[in-house]
């Protein structure tokens, strides 16, 4: 029986018995490491939707509505929601303001809206650790890119914005405890920056990659575990692991063999690695492709032992998969998005079959978020 | 298809400048439209500008001529040289824009599309 068939017939029964329609506003239910955020950045639309669905039975149980290419952010601890936002005073022109909005996450109320001031956001396609929650939930860190490289940071305690941290030609945001992040750098190097008590300190790691190592703009990183998994163009993997007083460099491997590569295999796709925190495995996007068709689907996602490079299974999605995600529960869901289909599919991770689907999500859905709720 | 002469696109960075400026240009920094004989070059290449710091006197010229084909402008932020930011129009290769520094300071710059290239100008 479908959802559509179980609420017409739970509606059937009521009119049989005689209850009465009640139109009220429904809340969702509480969150848990099944549910999932698919937000849609609409190929560049100026305004976007968020669909949150539950995983377990494939239904949608909210929306959120976004303004210019959002980045959503989940609290680990399923506590809340938020996105960073842009909004134009006439739809797509006129002044610009860009906020941080933060959700209930059972009401879908906003619960705070936080001006940044200045328009500092980074209008670009949604990369995943582009922006980020510390791990205590209590500042939104998120980039700017223009005029010069810089970390914005959004007080959610107190709901204001405090200040922007100069910060060298890095990217992306990995936080490693409540005052410190990592990001990305153009030298090939990361760099720590320490935040503490209105300082802003920067110290860089090794050049851990070559120049044409090409690192993906689409890294997995578990803010519980402090693993960072970083895939290049051919699929070498990259890990650290980020502490509050470093990154420790793990010895790189390939998820692709010899053959497959020689065969014309590589990643591709958007959101293209997954990292499952309590099995230390890795999902990777893949397919058969040019070397300079990076962003097109695959069908293929390879599942890897993050601790010895391993191949545990290569599964064969069955459909054209943008962006993948698991559940981080101990059997979790695999989640592939397809923003051709603008459908959500969900494998079991471990067998891969295809369990259940949910469409028209939107115009290009592209990102996919959950809560690592199990500490 | 019509392609902008050297001297247009000048005009057209001069034009462009002058006009977020409001004003307050003329007094720190004159843009020009053509490349004094004794301004101090600054050449742009490799994502590089060559001569990333540079003191000049006040009232010298400083031209930057980009020598690749990948476009670089030259970029200074709100309240430097001017009010306004002062945003430079893209250089393709062999183009060049000028401006003539009047008061003593220190200038910082970047490029626009890639903020990790930067330069300052010290007038003294």
């Amino acid at each position: 029986m479908t959802e559509g068939q179980r609420a017409a017939a739970e509606a059937a029964a009521q009119l049989a018995a005689g209850e009465a329609d009640e139109p009220v506003i429904l809340n969702a239910p509480e969150p848990d490491t099944r549910r999932v955020y698919i937000q849609d950045p609409a190929h560049f639309a100026a305004v976007t939707q968020q669909f949150v669905i539950d995983g377990d039975t494939g239904r949608v149980i909210g929306m959120t509505d976004g303004g210019f290419l959002p980045h959503p952010v989940a609290a680990e601890d399923g506590s809340f929601f938020a996105q960073a936002s842009t909004v134009f005073e006439r739809i797509a022109r006129g002044k610009r303001t860009d906020y941080v909005e933060v959700f209930d996450p059972v009401t879908f109320l906003p619960i705070a809206d936080i001006e940044l001031p200045d328009a500092p956001r980074f209008l670009v396609g949604t990369y995943q650790w582009m922006n980020a929650l510390t791990p205590d939930n209590k500042n939104l860190l998120f980039y700017q890119f223009s005029p010069a490289p810089a970390v914005g940071v959004v007080d959610l305690e107190n709901q204001q914005f405090d200040r922007m941290l100069d910060v060298p030609d890095c990217y992306h945001i990995f936080p490693a405890s409540p005052t410190v992040f990592y990001m990305n750098c153009r030298d090939g190097s990361l760099a720590r920056v320490d935040f503490a008590d209105g300082e802003t300190d920067v110290t860089n790691t090794e050049v851990f990659h070559a120049e044409n190592e090409l690192l993906i703009n689409h890294p997995a990183f578990s803010l519980r575990a402090g693993r960072l998994v970083w895939p290049t163009y051919t699929g070498k993997i990259f890990q650290a692991d980020l502490t509050e007083d470093a990154a420790s460099f793990r010895e790189p491997f390939e998820a692709l063999t010899e053959q497959e590569r020689a065969d014309g295999w590589r990643p591709g796709g958007w959101q293209q690695t997954a990292y499952h925190r309590p099995s230390d495995r890795i999902f990777l996007l893949v397919d058969q492709r040019d070397e300079w068709r990076h962003k097109t689907a695959s069908r293929f996602v390879v599942v890897i032992d993050a601790a010895t490079g391993e191949r545990i299974a290569k599964l064969e999605m069955g459909h054209e998969i943008d962006s993948i995600n698991v559940s981080q529960d101990a059997e979790p869901l695999l989640y592939g998005l397809s923003a051709g289909d603008k459908t959500l599919y969900i494998y079991d991770a471990e067998s891969g079959e295809e369990l259940r689907s949910v469409d028209q999500l939107g115009h290009g859905p592209q990102i996919i978020t959950t809560h690592d709720m199990d500490a | 298809m019509p392609f902008p002469t050297k001297a247009r696109t000048l005009l057209a960075a001069v034009a462009m400048a002058l006009a977020t400026a409001s004003g307050a240009l003329a007094d720190k920094i004159e843009l020009l439209d053509a490349a004094p004989e004794d301004a101090l070059v600054v050449n742009i290449d490799k994502m590089k500008y060559e001569t990333p710091e540079i003191t000049i006197k006040a009232g010298d010229a400083v031209t930057w001529t980009n020598q690749e084909v990948m476009p670089h402008n030259v970029h200074f932020l709100a309240g430097v040289v001017a009010d306004e930011a002062v945003k430079g129009t893209m250089l393709k290769k062999d183009e060049s824009w000028s401006a003539r520094f009047n008061e003593p300071g220190t200038y910082d710059y970047h490029c626009t599309p890639h903020p990790f290239m930067r330069g300052k100008v010290v007038v003294e």
